[in-house]
């Protein structure tokens, strides 16, 4: 009975640790995928976008298991920002931990200040920076390098 | 037994919504003490960086035109992510984009945040994909270091940190406009005079050598690349003393500094000629 006692008793702990703390994490990249593997090329669950807060649930090596809008899947350790917060701290207002992280982050050199330079210095080839950073391999096409060169995977 | 049970649990829930409580306090109070210190000091963020990057991408535009060629630029990219993908930093705020260059100086720029530039003269140097890989390595080796970030003046941030504030505003009145772009373009210029003028420093150099070798070698491609790159740059030391070959130290010690660091891999001979072909197509050679 006594052996019982102590699973019962660890189980409600481990349980009530589990519900009384949530991780959450915000999307620091514009864009980025949750996946259904852990790996780089895994199928697509769903699209983010920075500011997005995601619940991590495990840790699966450099990949985070986590969920988003009711949708589980993976997502890469740096394309998140992890902040341990209480339950009741994440709907706080005035602690606003992840709020705190958005403000922040578009705060300092943002767009407003970009497009202030941008006007005072007209000149600058900010047409072919964007145009540079329309420049994307796709998924399918980094596979196919990847496989047709002898290449390694990332994982 | 069953009530004693039962009495336990209640008393651990209660405990455990009292020291929930407790917890709660103390996590609200240290991440507040937190946000406000970090924002007193913070670092640059990843999203200032690649405002700072583009700007001096923007710049550099000034001084070298893009090269026109869609398909030598795609293949470049391919290279370049592949490599990204093995480094630590795989993602970052607006992802890393490749341009080619239309001169034959021999250079290359990591711009903070993501874009590389390669010039056609640095291209022609490399013999085959892997040797272009490794210059590239070392490029994304200075942005995972944030070496470019590292050249703005702290004095220049701790300024512009005093402007910012604290406030939860993302839009700024016009005289505190004027000040942060003012810091804006010296920052740019910190940057840039880095980047063009003084180069990095040796041991920003060294490491990032070292860990393009990591790079590589994750990526399946030879790291002994890297030390080809390197005789190449030296034979050409002796031609000229431009571009890269001004900013970047001399390339015997980073010779030395690499020669017994170069991780072992497995070569598959058929493979890295398939690369090589097709190295040689895009390269029209």
């Amino acid at each position: 009975m006594n052996y019982r006692l102590i699973i019962t008793l660890t189980f409600l702990i481990l349980l009530i640790s589990s519900v009384a703390f949530a991780e959450t994490m915000t999307v620091i990249t514009k864009t980025n995928v949750i996946r259904e593997t852990p790996r780089f090329f895994g199928p697509v669950k769903a699209y983010v976008k920075y500011g997005d807060v995601i619940e991590a649930l495990s840790r699966d090596g450099d990949w985070f298991r986590v969920r988003f809008r009711n949708i589980t899947g993976f997502i890469h350790k740096t394309a998140v920002e992890k902040r341990t917060v209480s339950v009741s701290a994440t709907n706080n207002q005035r602690t606003g931990v992840s709020e705190g992280e958005i403000t922040l982050a578009g705060k300092g050199f943002n767009p407003q200040v970009e497009r202030a330079y941008r006007n005072k210095y007209p000149q600058m080839r900010y047409d072919l920076v964007d145009r540079v950073e329309r420049y994307n391999a796709s998924e399918a096409d980094l596979v196919s390098f990847i496989r047709a060169g002898g290449l390694t995977e990332p994982r | 037994m069953r009530s004693k049970i039962f009495s336990i649990i209640i008393l651990i829930l209660f405990l455990a919504s009292c020291k929930t409580m407790d917890m709660d306090k103390a996590i609200d109070m240290t991440f507040t003490v937190i946000q406000e210190t970090s924002k007193a000091s913070r670092p640059i963020s990843d999203e200032e960086e690649y405002f700072v990057g583009r700007a001096v991408a923007a710049r550099l535009f000034q001084s070298y035109p893009l090269l026109e060629n869609s398909r030598l630029t795609n293949y470049v990219n391919l290279i370049g992510n592949t490599v990204a993908l093995n480094s630590e930093k795989p993602f970052t705020y607006g992802g890393y984009h490749f341009a080619i260059l239309d001169t034959n100086e021999i250079n290359a720029f990591a711009c903070p945040g993501g874009i590389i530039m390669i010039t056609r003269g640095m291209i022609n140097l490399a013999n085959n994909e892997d040797e272009l890989a490794a210059i590239l390595a070392h490029e994304i080796a200075h942005i995972n270091n944030r070496d470019g970030i590292e050249s703005i003046k702290q004095a220049r941030w701790t300024e512009a940190l005093t402007v910012i504030g604290t406030k939860a505003a993302k839009q700024y009145g016009s005289e505190d406009l004027v000040k942060l772009v003012n810091i804006f373009e010296g920052s740019i210029d910190d940057v840039l005079k880095t980047l063009v003028v003084n180069g990095y420093s040796r041991t920003q150099e060294y490491a990032a050598d070292e860990k393009a070798l990591i790079y590589l070698a994750k990526a399946g491609y030879n790291p002994e690349a890297l030390l080809n790159v390197l005789n190449k740059l030296k034979a050409q030391e002796r031609i000229s003393n431009t571009g890269f070959l001004k900013t970047h130290p001399d390339n015997e010690d980073r010779i030395t500094n690499i020669k017994n660091k170069i991780p072992e891999v497995n070569t598959d001979l058929k493979a890295f000629q398939n690369r090589t072909a097709r190295f040689n197509s895009y390269l029209r050679r």
